[in-house]
């Protein structure tokens, strides 16, 4: 009894002292055990997302009546749009412009949640197999989900932008400003460290800055939105109500994080032996 | 009934990790596995072994992404403390039952977010685990009345060697 106990606080404290370690091990078991449960997984939530579709069919003709509306505004935007293609595509003729051929990426499935309340995260089932590294970007069709952080065999952990242990640089469109996005738990996460919010609107567009190497830039994450206090929040572009397939974007040009459980990129050691040599002061001041 | 035990268990923890709501919700829902644990403990601490309660909290700590081991230990010793209780509370009814696994409750959420704080390890909201620990003490009564209609979880007769048997 108290040699379990003993046991227990060690492994605590194992984990305080040398937290990748215990990563990895948890990394290993939730691989091990989720992916061999889908079989019973799968069927539960598809048949309590059945039961969630069955009673949104009684708001059907209603919610019919606002498609149709939409539809409507969505022909006249759906008119601009392909102009606005054409216009682009001649345009990049124009400029002989190459898209950048680097963001590639794996889809995953969602496997499973965090399964508690004050930790927002989401298992993906492709993991170290599928060439997926910590780091990466996730996205779904819409906007930024979150960043992979823990990679099993056969799952990895997408630490969801909703997390309080999650920062992004952001951009803020069409201003310039550069931001943070603070996870706190809540659904609109609120934007922090603008160097001037007042050249920032709610309804202004957020993408990712690429500042830190943290992901690659460009990428939709929401727009900013007005709380009730009057602090910029974020609504997010990607759909969280329904988080099923998830594109983890390649990105070669980062950092790599060896280790599960981390976010944040070890200082970049000088890579010539010539720099390293001389003045190691450098190197370890970062 | 170990078996069930750790079934029960598992379920709830397959349960919670199901995609069903990835937004984060403004409220925390009871930890089942504690009241479970807490409720078999003072009926029938021969079908929850502490090496039991011990693995499967510990799982639940892997799953679930929290600091693994503390919340398992502390499950564990608060599950001791209820049995080392338990004769006391055999004859008085349920409500001092409720009020033991309350205030261990409350006195291991404490000792929990004390050490992870000492220990600067960032947690979670105070709001939401106060909440948690009480829908967990609200749900008590409702795991105590499930496992004694559902699966014949009691106190142990007389005629078994112990003391008598639980009013609900």
């Amino acid at each position: 009894m108290g040699v379990l106990i003993m046991c227990l606080l060690g492994l605590f404290a194992l984990w305080r002292i040398d937290s990748p370690r215990v990563e990895r091990f948890r990394a290993a078991v939730i691989d091990r055990v989720v992916p061999n449960l889908d079989w019973a997984m799968a069927p539960v939530t598809g048949t309590v997302n059945l039961f969630r579709d069955f009673q949104s069919y009684q708001r059907i003709y209603r919610q019919n009546q606002e498609l149709r509306r939409e539809l409507q505004q969505m022909q006249a935007w759906k008119e601009a749009a392909l102009q606005l293609e054409q216009e682009n595509a001649r345009l990049l003729d124009l400029n002989n412009v190459r898209l950048d051929p680097r963001l590639t990426y794996v889809t995953g499935v969602v496997a499973a949640d965090s399964g508690s309340p004050f930790r927002q995260s989401v298992l993906l089932n492709v993991g170290a197999r599928d060439g997926i590294v910590d780091g990466w970007a996730a996205m779904d069709g819409l906007g930024l989900v979150g960043r992979i952080s823990g990679v099993g065999d056969n799952s990895a952990r997408v630490i969801l932008l909703t997390d309080t242990s999650s920062r992004i640089p952001v951009t803020v469109q069409p201003s310039g400003q550069r931001a943070l996005i603070l996870g706190d738990n809540t659904a609109a996460p609120p934007i922090d460290f603008l160097e001037d919010a007042g050249k920032v609107r709610a309804g202004d567009r957020v993408i990712t800055s690429g500042d830190g190497g943290v992901f690659p830039a460009g990428l939709l994450v929401g727009r900013v939105a007005q709380d009730p206090g009057g602090r910029l929040r974020l609504r997010l572009a990607a759909d969280y109500e329904r988080l099923e397939f998830l594109r983890v974007l390649r990105d070669h040009a980062g950092v790599r994080i060896d280790d599960s459980g981390d976010l944040i990129a070890p200082d970049v050691a000088p890579t010539s032996p010539e720099d390293r040599a001389p003045n190691p002061a450098v190197a370890i001041d970062g | 009934m170990r078996a069930l035990f750790a079934l029960l268990c598992a379920v709830v923890i397959l349960w919670r990790l199901l995609p069903l709501d990835t937004v984060p919700p403004g409220w925390a829902g009871p930890d089942i596995i504690v009241a479970l644990v807490f409720a078999w403990v003072l009926r029938r601490p021969e079908y929850a072994p502490p090496l039991l309660i011990g693995i499967t909290v510990l799982l639940a700590d892997l799953m679930f992404q929290r600091p693994p081991g503390l919340w398992a230990a502390l499950v564990l010793l608060g599950s001791e403390a209820l049995k080392t209780r338990a004769p006391g509370l055999r004859d008085l009814g349920f409500a001092p039952e409720w009020l033991a696994v309350a205030g261990i409750t409350l006195a291991i959420t404490l000792a929990y977010r004390l050490t992870l704080a000492i220990l600067l390890v960032p947690q979670a909201p105070l709001g939401l685990s106060l909440m948690q620990m009480i829908m967990t003490v609200l749900c008590y009564p409702l795991i105590v009345l499930a496992s004694a209609t559902l699966m014949g979880v009691r106190k142990a007769r007389p005629s078994e060697g112990g003391g008598r048997r639980l009013r609900i």
